[in-house]
């Protein structure tokens, strides 16, 4: 019985359960535990992916507002630009036309040249068309959420692109929906190429800035890169399909005290406000296979004997 | 029946399906898609706040905890860092919730503080430790708006509770 309530009913005098510090010990145990077992061994993902379940039709009331409020806007926004829009959008196609054109062609000589040298034929990938649901709110993390899953063969590690070039990740497969990180995020890693010189680094998330951009590291101090670069995916990875923009090159700082400068890209995606994405089913199945490790050490002896 | 000092009316018992739809809709309002907002109240602490402090019975730390998984799916955070500041701040609840009530509303509000505080900076250590970046100083924001949010939720959910006990034709609610 609260105080100041007509509430009738007793308190129960002798059986009060469990006292408030052996609940406090319980559930933050647990929850300390939860945090070790997700962030040290990865093996949370069935919890995860059961509370993301049964979650999802409150998300998908979350999201009906918001949804709402943006097609509403997207109505009203009136003839004028959507005019604007397509005659934007038919200058684009008119000038990628060309390139198109030529593309068959090259495509058709580069085959042929591969035969001729024997090397692997290129790969098309089969890809998936996803929506963005929602930013992760998150402030720690750069992520987020699409409308595919294991139901749909999400497969975690599948490059995720929009319109204009890599967007990021996918890290997380929950049955009905994923977590894509995104290339801004400062633990994804992404190896790059530059295009105007072809030399191959790797571009990383950069938390600085507001969190909107990447960064080149480790580039020797006279290496040779220029803002305006544009980098693109190199394949070596067995991730990416080469070739995917990436990221232009924004400034380059050269710093006395380091062997490295510091060099600022932004990346070509639409990190935050991307609505429709491409899942790319990764090409890891198609790299050869590793050779196995020489046998070594008394204990693979011993179990090759038997 | 204790009536507390200032205190207009006894209040009618709290009913469980109210509390749990309280407690749904906060967690609708932090699941409302608005983007990355680091200082945005998290509604749903200052519900499990709330009805801890006034029906200790009914919501407890395990409710907290719940909610506070939920909460951490949702966000794609760490598994168990809503979780434990949740927990942490319904423990917390229990040990003032004997005395908060006895004040008025807004200085209330000024004894919640510290611990809505003590609930962000929990999990902003939390992640700290666990390799994340620094948000901004603007996270310091969302303990203060939801305190201020207090006495908001102080009218809100007591409504249903302040209906007259014996309604008739000129009081019909």
């Amino acid at each position: 019985m609260a105080l100041g309530t007509l509430d009738r009913s007793l308190p129960p005098f002798f059986n009060q359960g469990p006292s408030a510090y052996s609940k406090l010990v319980f559930f933050g145990a647990l929850s300390l535990f939860l945090m070790v077992a997700d962030a040290r061994f990865n093996v949370t993902q069935p919890v995860r992916s059961a509370i993301a379940t049964v979650l999802y039709p409150v998300q998908w009331v979350a999201l009906q507002p918001v949804h709402a409020v943006r097609n509403a806007a997207e109505y009203v926004t009136g003839l004028t630009q959507a005019e604007s829009e397509s005659a934007q959008a038919r200058r684009q196609l008119a000038l990628q036309s060309l390139r198109a054109g030529q593309v068959e062609e090259l495509t058709q000589e580069n085959n042929r040249l591969r035969r001729l040298l024997g090397l692997k034929e290129q790969l098309t990938t089969p890809v998936l068309a996803a929506e963005v649901l929602y930013d992760a709110a998150d402030p720690y993390t750069r992520k987020v959420i699409i409308d595919r899953g294991a139901a749909q063969q999400v497969e975690p590690g599948a490059p995720v692109l929009d319109e204009s070039g890599v967007l990021g990740q996918v890290t997380r497969v929950h049955p009905l929906v994923s977590e894509v990180t995104l290339v801004v995020d400062r633990d994804l890693a992404i190896p790059v190429l530059n295009v105007r010189t072809g030399a191959r680094s790797v571009a990383y998330g950069d938390p600085s800035l507001g969190g909107a951009g990447m960064e080149l590291r480790f580039m020797g101090s006279n290496a040779d890169v220029q803002v305006g670069d544009l980098l693109t995916t190199s394949g070596v990875d067995g991730v990416y399909p080469a070739g995917l923009p990436v990221a232009t090159v924004s400034r380059i700082e050269h710093r006395a005290e380091s062997a490295f400068s510091k060099i600022y890209c932004v990346p070509k995606a639409l990190t935050a406000g991307a609505r429709h994405v491409i899942v790319v089913k990764p090409l890891t199945a198609d790299v050869a296979q590793r050779p196995p490790a020489p046998a070594a050490g008394p204990a693979s002896k011993r179990g090759a004997g038997k | 029946m204790i009536m507390r000092s200032g205190q207009q009316q006894l209040l009618l018992p709290a009913s469980p399906v109210f509390i749990w739809c309280t407690l749904v809709a906060a967690l609708l309002l932090n699941m409302l898609p608005l983007g990355r907002v680091p200082w945005m109240p998290d509604f749903l602490a200052l519900v499990l706040l709330f009805w801890s402090v006034h029906q200790p019975l009914k919501v407890g730390i395990g409710i907290a905890f719940m909610f506070g998984l939920a909460m951490d799916v949702h966000h794609t955070a760490l598994l168990g860092q809503h979780a434990f500041s949740y927990t942490a701040l319904s423990f917390l609840a229990s040990l003032i919730q004997r005395r908060l009530l006895w004040f008025k509303v807004p200085l209330q509000a000024l004894q919640v503080l510290p611990l809505l505080g003590a609930a962000h900076g929990m999990e902003l250590i939390l992640r700290l430790l666990s390799g994340g970046v620094f948000p901004g100083w603007v996270v310091l924001i969302a303990p203060l708006a939801e305190a201020l949010l207090w006495p908001l939720a102080s009218v809100l959910l007591l409504v249903p509770q302040l209906r007259a006990p014996d309604p008739d034709e000129n009081r019909p609610l």
